[in-house]
């Protein structure tokens, strides 16, 4: 009856896995895009900066908008979660790896949310600087 | 550990050879490929933005960009678009596949979305040469 039980919440948690990597997958879709568009095709920023190049003045007055912001913080989560969840998938399609699903599960989540921690932080100089 | 010891992954006989794989196999195979490439990718692309906050700040960080704006540079970003349209275009196939659409024709709609990724690829190439070959090409 245990047993019975933890299958069918592994079951759940898979499924909510599955969803949200292509709940994911179709965000970062339209994000990238916007990502891309700003970054190299609006010139917003550009009278700062030598194009093509991208510099840190340039940035900044792009981040100097809350829009930008949410753009690449929401990014980043994405990516995150995609990214982590599409390597566990990948890994575990190993038996070596399978064997030790508890531990890798683990170190996945440790990675993502240092490095979520990582990339909100390292916006910072840009967001402060005031364009 | 031998390289014999891997032969079930690799081998003439297995699955991944590429005669013995079919084209959904293909896709897959190259799916998972491209998505480990990208998740390197993102970490550089963070450790990179993370200049900005080191020693130098503002001018190491632009002067990580003069550099990776150099030809060179902008070729592997090339081999980047390349790769994230793949993974891209293949990913909403298999979202297509979820819910239901387009499995019947299923290597009908891998051919067309490999035409799309060839004609974004065009498109990416066009909007990036520039920057790869600022002399013009002779």
């Amino acid at each position: 009856m245990a047993e019975q039980k933890r299958i069918a919440t592994s079951k759940v948690a898979g499924t909510w896995a599955w969803f949200f990597q292509r709940f994911s997958a179709v965000a970062l879709i339209v994000l990238l895009g916007i990502h891309i568009y700003i970054s190299h095709f609006s010139g917003v920023g550009e009278e700062t900066g030598e194009e093509p190049l991208i510099t840190f003045g340039e940035v900044s007055v792009r981040l100097d908008q809350l829009s930008y912001i949410v753009v690449d913080y929401l990014m980043l989560a994405m990516v995150l979660f995609h990214g982590l969840n599409g390597t566990r998938t990948v890994l575990f399609d190993f038996e070596k790896f399978a064997r030790h699903q508890k531990v890798i599960d683990i170190t996945l989540f440790v990675v993502g949310a240092v490095t979520l921690i990582w990339g909100i932080v390292i916006l910072f100089p840009f967001i402060t600087s005031g364009g | 550990m031998k390289i014999s010891d891997f032969k079930w992954l690799f081998g003439r006989n297995s699955e991944f050879w590429p005669t013995n794989m079919k084209t959904g196999m293909w896709a897959w195979v190259g799916h998972r490929l491209t998505g480990l490439v990208l998740v390197a990718y993102v970490f550089l692309h963070l450790s990179f933005i993370s200049t900005a906050s080191l020693g130098d700040g503002e001018a190491g960080f632009d002067d990580l960009m003069a550099t990776t704006s150099q030809p060179l540079f902008v070729l592997m970003d090339f081999v980047l678009v390349i790769v994230v349209i793949y993974h891209a275009v293949n990913g909403l196939r298999v979202v297509l596949f979820d819910v239901g659409l387009g499995i019947k024709r299923q290597k009908l709609v891998f051919w067309i979305a490999m035409a799309v990724v060839a004609v974004l690829v065009v498109g990416g190439m066009l909007a990036i040469w520039h920057l790869v070959f600022p002399e013009g090409v002779a």
